[in-house]
């Protein structure tokens, strides 16, 4: 490990151990049941040399709910999950190894949106856990990078086998799967789209196809995934505008809309984590960054099913740290 | 239907607010989070390769989030190479945002 060195390229960067990862804490409000939602993730970062990597993310989250639902004391527990565990060996430009329990890259949401200090709106879509059964991990292998890189685009991968493992904290499905997508450089697009084999029990065929654009010349972050599998399947569509590009006062500069839609229809009586019935919803969000790396969120959705309307309400924080475990070497 | 042609409105309406939005604002040469980025390239590296390094994070890590700004420098190549691995980013793009990041 390097403490800290100035890389071959010329810069100052350190490859030190890091602990980052956010905090964040939600008060939900879902159909008049309050439920108050502290959590931490931890994300262990150990580099051996520029080229091997150790990283780890822990979700610690607290569920506390009031007794009778809306009434009495709160009461609750803290659920504890290792996200992924994996080890990277950056072996060139084109090709990352990894082996261990990942994420499985499945969409745009699971891999990329899903962090709290990162996700605008803080509840996940209704079809969230198509293609990430059993845990939204995967333990064994995945070949992932960039196929081609040219001026005007650039094409990434993924390709992944998971072996079924009913170990604590390292569940997973015996998956086989990949992703690929696109990305359009001066139109600021990505196209991209997934495909997974569930390879245990009833086997059956996941897909996914996604689409994320931020127009160069709007700060706008638009971004949208559909979903298949064999209980159902669903779409959501999501704009994030940001005011730090308007001609108003730098203090309102820092807020974030949010708006996102969705519907999910199911299929042959629905089940594996998705709902039994056809169910829409929309959200509408407002997040104001105090610092970049600490700021404010809530939002306002309504759900709508053939069971139960309810309106849903988040208000919280979120805030991302880093903290390295290596003393800065004294000069 | 009806609840069709509401989410429907919707997504006009966030579009068009998105759009309306941005005929308020004017040209400028980067955001206020850019330009606190542009600050922490030292004045001794080349405007290319700083405009370089903030294309490579436009492209890529603006894709999914904010500019952090308050990464220690010696802990920099550790998140860079992390966040190679989430992104699928190619060692030249690693190389370019680390000189951006901690030139």
């Amino acid at each position: 490990m390097n403490a800290q060195d100035a890389d071959d390229s010329g810069n100052h960067a350190g490859y030190v151990p890091v602990v980052t990862g956010a905090v964040g804490y939600v008060h939900n409000v879902n159909a008049g049941v309050t439920t108050l939602e502290p959590q931490i993730n931890p994300v262990l970062l150990v580099p051996f040399g520029s080229h091997l990597l150790l990283e780890s993310r822990t979700e610690f989250t607290g569920f506390f709910q009031r007794e009778n639902q809306t009434t009495g004391p709160f009461t609750g527990k803290v659920f504890k999950s290792v996200d992924y565990a994996q080890l990277d060996w950056l072996a060139n430009s084109h090709l990352i190894a990894t082996v261990g329990k990942y994420s499985l890259p499945f969409g745009i949401y699971s891999e990329r949106l899903e962090p709290i200090w990162i996700k605008n709106i803080q509840d996940a879509p209704i079809d969230v856990n198509i293609g990430l059964r059993t845990s939204g991990a995967g333990d064994g292998f995945m070949l992932r990078g960039v196929a081609t890189e040219q001026p005007g685009y650039t094409v990434q991968y993924s390709a992944y086998f998971s072996a079924r493992s009913n170990i604590n904290q390292l569940q997973a499905a015996r998956t086989a799967g990949g992703d690929a997508s696109i990305y359009l450089t001066h139109p600021r697009l990505e196209l991209g789209g997934s495909y997974q084999r569930f390879l245990q029990d009833r086997q059956i065929n996941n897909a996914s196809a996604y689409v994320s654009w931020q127009p160069p010349s709007i700060p706008l972050d638009l971004k949208a995934q559909y979903d298949y599998t064999r209980t159902g399947n669903g779409y959501w569509l999501e704009t994030a505008y940001n005011f730090d590009k308007l001609q108003i006062p730098s203090l309102l500069r820092r807020f974030q809309t949010v708006g996102r839609m969705q519907q999910f229809f199911a299929l042959n009586g629905g089940g594996n984590g998705v709902p039994a019935i056809n169910t829409q919803r929309f959200d509408f969000g407002l997040n104001y960054y105090i610092h970049d790396d600490f700021r404010v969120i809530s939002s306002y959705g309504r759900s709508f099913s053939a069971q139960q309307d309810a309106n849903i309400w988040n208000v919280g924080f979120t805030y991302r740290f880093v903290m390295p475990l290596w003393p800065e070497r004294k000069k | 239907m009806k609840r069709y042609l509401t989410f429907l409105s919707l997504l006009v309406l966030l579009l068009l607010g998105g759009m309306g939005a941005s005929a308020l604002q004017q040209d400028q040469p980067s955001t206020p989070s850019s330009q606190k980025a542009s600050s922490t390239a030292s004045a001794s590296a080349s405007h290319a390769t700083q405009l370089t390094g903030e294309q490579v994070f436009q492209a890529n890590c603006s894709r999914c989030h904010t500019p952090p700004m308050s990464i220690p420098q010696r802990a920099t190549g550790t998140i860079i190479m992390h966040m190679r691995v989430r992104a699928r980013l190619s060692r030249q793009d690693e190389q370019l945002l680390l000189k951006y990041m901690a030139p």
